[in-house]
């Protein structure tokens, strides 16, 4: 029976689309200001559909390839689930819908900011993160209405198998995460392909037009300057959403399947169903809490930057404190056992995203001492830049990692009730943790659209020559994006972490259930007697696939999973030098061949530029998507099961910790850089700004590219081995 | 098509061109192909006032506009000993050129007088190029460098002062985080020297620094000097540039990417 509270889901949904279309409504009225900064606002406009549109059309063609692998495996083989095919299209298309409407709303809303910056900060400020929070509540919105849909279709539809209703629950629950692949696959595009494009044309604009010829940053000669402001709305909007749209279904589906295994045959029938739908209610009650949130945030016209942060963190902070109390509440309503512990489980995953979160900012903060200590490092030249920065990154993995296993370890001791045999519960809890931690994603995503809005209405401004004062509101709106966008990919890997930690506990449920697909219904243990798999525990699961250290396969798993990060990460910066290298042909292209740019006689071929980082960032992203897909597949067929999960044990380990380094030593080289040009160690000019200058350049790639890629890395490969289980199990030479 | 005559600093150069100023500080910072890029400055003279007329003329006699109607570019009249030769009167406004070829237009104004026991730094940019740092103000140091007692005097000197923020009333421990000079303790050891060696007035810190300036660093502006007098081209303030010169400032800011 379905709690009366699940309703909560569905209706927080809904909720968090018509906010949505109110957000939008009051955005889309306003005026996009005059003809220079809508002819702006169009060029950003038309260039992010030509690379949404090619971007799909790539992606349409894989998904019809894959749609019919999973067709011949489901329907042919039969060796899937028959609604796996259903499920991969539906995952991608959402998630690629969610990305589609976050970038029309974001290249509508950079103009719109502009033009209200002609008359406010307060007005601007408010508009902008509106139009973020759009973002925010379609993904969220979007991405729950799909899992309560889907559970409620599958519930309908699935066939009762032999255990009754609490096996059906374990069933749908294992299915429905068959729903994250699509998800995952698209976030791959988004984030890999958007992240190349982004920085491709950041670089290639800045190379060519602050180096070699001498154009300031959003100067209207520069070739690349279009390219470079959608690279903005592909990475930071599409991209960044997407990721989190997949961290975000991902751990509320995990999270259902470890509940409906952890509580199979509890002595309450309704537990069991209760702990599937929990994450779902927590998550509504989130929507709810980030609409609250949203109409919090508001500032006044002469806002200190430290009065914008404080308007943002209101809106944040209460959000999160009504996601506390509500799912007190709501955990408590739907009778779950050891209610106070899940609660603890959430609490714990929001803590964790807190403290990864303050430790971002500390070690890329100019406020503090690391990125300090990298400026004062530029005294002595670029080398020791370089150095100070690999320093401050490689440190900085600590404090998150800390706090990401005192948060897992927190949330198993209180969901199983401090004691270590209930690792069922346990686990529950780390999905629940994960889940917590992403509840609030409807206004923590608004905070990181937000930062590239701010900037592109920046960049509208200086295009269009307005005014100094107009240039001093966007230029504090956009400073304050620089630290959302720095504390958001915190967020969004420390999300990613939890998500594949989840999604590692569910796939040994997912191999259960691949088990009794292939009626093996018994399983001979090596210490003990033959178990049911239907009733088998997960240590005895475990044990049936030899997942122990002493199992060399498992070491190999573990070895090659810590390679595939390093390997991934390092094709993805060449792809980004790639990329670049002909986009900067392009512009020098253009300022060599047609007269008149740098005297604004004539308007650089802004489109050709956008066509050559599109199809650029397509073409590039193939090598580092294949290895991602192909590997747990090619590992799950070499080493069997507990190949698979000793390859995504090593490959979390390690690209959880070099996605921090990446992202936190790129942010603190750029912040150094910054912090150099306010005014120290000789300012702009000095030999320090120009040893700043490379640090940041290296650490550009890493920090917008290649590290956030690595989330897209450690949760798709754990969402193909999960789609692949069954594959594995009946095809793995171990 | 009216042909202008243009002095430029770096390098020396009397030069015949048809293109008004913002579009000679395009190409003369560009090239006519946008293919390489650097600083440039250079002032308007007055043909009728200036020196070197058997050459001035030559040279604007050659300066026709090409066979297809473009104007011609430049037509050089003199690369050597040209600032000595083109008396202060003849010089027009100055003109400072970014790297990317932005022409910010300065006009002559009024020397203002200066306390006296502030010490200055000086980048020296046509027909020498060293960095000097003196006691003196602009119109002493102009005087001093082009006057007859100094035995290795020049004729006539362009120069501007550039920032010492701190440095300027206390060598040793005063403020110079946003200074962008290269071997800033070399920088505070002369000024040091100067504070403590009552005789020395001058002293040099580089002894080529030919290579173009940051702009954001000039404290008051340019001179142009010798025994007769000083002109004065006073650099407007960052707010001023900021207001109401937007592109050239950015572009300024730019320059420091060297």
């Amino acid at each position: 029976m379905l709690p009366l509270l699940f309703w909560l889901a569905p209706v927080a949904t809904l909720l968090a689309l018509a906010f949505a279309w109110l957000f939008y409504q009051q955005m889309i009225r306003e005026s996009e200001g005059n003809e220079c900064m809508r002819r702006i606002a169009a060029h950003v406009r038309d260039g992010s559909r030509v690379y949404l549109a090619r971007q799909y059309r790539l992606m349409g063609i894989v998904f019809v390839a894959l749609f019919l692998l999973l067709v011949v495996l489901a329907f042919v083989l039969e060796t899937h689930s028959r609604w796996l095919p259903a499920a991969l299209v539906v995952g991608g298309v959402s998630s690629a819908l969610a990305g589609f409407m976050g970038m029309h709303v974001a290249t509508h809303a950079a103009g719109r900011t502009a033009q209200a910056a002609t008359r406010s900060l307060a007005g601007a400020m408010q508009l902008a993160f509106r139009s973020g929070a759009v973002v925010g509540l379609v993904v969220v919105g979007i991405g729950l209405l799909n899992i309560c849909g889907w559970f409620l279709l599958l519930r309908w539809l699935h066939p009762v198998p032999a255990g009754g209703d609490a096996a059906l629950l374990v069933v749908v629950t294992t299915t429905l995460l068959t729903f994250g692949v699509g998800a995952s696959l698209q976030a791959l595009f988004a984030r890999v392909a958007g992240g190349i494009f982004t920085k491709a044309a950041d670089i290639g604009a800045d190379i060519v037009g602050k180096i070699e010829t001498g154009i300031p940053e959003d100067d209207p000669r520069n070739p690349a300057v279009i390219a470079d402001n959608i690279g903005d709305n592909v990475g930071d909007v599409a991209g960044m959403g997407a990721d989190l749209y997949e961290s975000y279904t991902s751990s509320i589906l995990a999270t259902a399947a470890l509940g409906a295994a952890a509580l199979l045959g509890a002595d309450d029938p309704g537990a069991q169903m209760a702990a599937v739908v929990a994450p779902m209610v927590i998550a509504g009650i989130g929507i709810v809490a980030s609409i609250v949130g949203v109409y919090t945030v508001r500032t006044h016209e002469r806002a200190t930057q430290k009065e914008l942060l404080q308007a943002l963190a209101r809106g944040t902070d209460l959000a999160a404190v009504l996601v506390i109390g509500g799912s007190a509440l709501v955990i408590h309503a739907l009778d779950l056992p050891n209610p106070w512990g899940i609660w603890g489980a959430v609490v714990a995953g929001m803590v964790t995203g807190l403290a990864i979160g303050r430790s971002t900012e500390y070690y890329t903060s100019s406020s503090h001492r690391p990125t300090r200590y990298i400026a004062g490092e530029a005294n002595t030249g670029a080398a020791t830049v370089i150095m100070a920065g690999i320093a401050v990154g490689m440190t900085s993995t600590a404090v998150p990692v800390f706090a990401v296993v005192v948060g897992i370890g927190a949330a198993f001791l209180f969901a199983s009730g401090f004691n270590l045999g209930e690792v069922g519960m346990g686990l529950y809890g780390i999905g629940i943790a994960a889940v917590g931690m992403l509840t609030t994603l409807g206004i923590t995503l608004a905070s990181d659209a937000y930062g590239p809005i701010a900037d592109n209405a920046g960049g509208n401004v200086e295009m269009c020559g307005l005014g100094v004062e107009i240039r001093q509101r966007t230029d504090a709106l956009d400073a304050l994006g620089n630290t959302t966008a720095a504390t958001g990919k915190g967020f969004a890997i420390g999300s990613a972490a939890l998500t594949a930690l989840a999604l590692l506990a569910a796939y040994i449920e997912v191999l259960r259930g691949a088990l009794l697909e292939a009626n093996i219904l018994e399983l001979p243990l090596p210490s003990a007697d033959a178990v049911q798999t239907a009733e088998a525990s997960l240590q005895q699961l475990v044990a049936f696939f030899d997942v122990t250290l002493l199992n060399p396969v498992v070491l190999l798993g573990v070895f090659l999973g810590a390679t595939v990060s390093f390997v991934f990460s390092g094709l993805i910066i060449r792809a980004v030098g790639r990329a670049a290298g002909q986009m900067i042909e392009e512009v020098r292209r253009q300022i060599r061949e047609i007269p008149g740019i740098l005297s604004a006689q004539s308007e650089p071929d802004y489109a050709r530029c956008v066509e050559i980082g599109t199809l650029a960032a397509q073409r590039e992203m193939l090598l580092p998507a294949v290895l991602a897909v192909l590997t747990p597949v090619g590992v799950g067929l070499i080493l069997g099961a507990a190949g698979v999960l000793g390859l995504l044990t090593g490959a979390l380990a390690t690209g959880f910790a070099l996605a921090v380094f990446q992202s936190n030593a790129g942010g603190a080289w750029d912040n150094a850089k910054k912090y150099i040009e306010e005014g120290r160690f000789g300012g702009k000019g000095s030999d320090a700004h120009k040893a700043a200058v490379i640090g940041d350049t290296v650490g550009d790639p890493l920090k917008d590219t290649s590290g956030p890629s690595l989330n897209i890395l450690i949760k798709l490969m754990s969402m193909v081995a999960i789609v692949m289980a069954a594959a594995t199990l009946a095809w793995g030479l171990f | 098509m009216t042909t202008h005559v243009y002095l430029s600093v770096i390098p020396e150069a009397l030069i015949v061109s048809m293109l008004p100023p913002e579009d000679f500080g395009l190409y003369y910072a560009v090239g006519t192909r946008q293919r390489s890029r650097g600083q440039a400055m250079f002032f308007e003279v007055d043909p009728t006032l200036a020196g070197l007329q058997p050459a001035l003329e030559q040279a604007r006699r050659r300066c026709v506009p090409h066979s297809d109607g473009r104007p011609k570019n430049s037509v050089y009249a003199s690369i050597y000993r040209a600032l000595e030769r083109v008396p202060l009167n003849a010089f027009g406004a100055l003109y400072l050129t970014t790297d990317d070829g932005r022409v910010l237009e300065l006009e002559s104004g009024k020397v203002e007088p200066e306390q006296t026991d502030t010490l200055h730094l000086y980048q020296e940019f046509c027909p020498i190029t060293p960095r000097v740092v003196s006691r003196l103000a602009p119109l002493e140091f102009s005087r001093f460098i082009t006057g007859p007692d100094l035995l290795i005097a020049i004729p006539r000197l362009v120069f501007c002062d550039l920032k010492l923020d701190g440095l300027a009333e206390d060598p040793v421990d005063g403020e110079a985080q946003d200074l962008p000079y290269p071997h800033l303790q070399h920088l505070r050891d002369c000024l040091s020297e100067l504070r403590t060696d009552t005789h020395k007035v001058v002293k040099m810190v580089m002894r080529n620094a030919g290579g173009g300036i940051v702009y954001r660093t000039i404290r008051s502006g340019f001179f142009v000097g010798d025994a007769s007098g000083l002109l004065y081209y006073p650099m407007p303030s960052p707010q001023t540039l900021e207001q109401h010169h937007r592109d050239w400032w950015r572009s300024a800011l730019m320059s420091s990417l060297d």
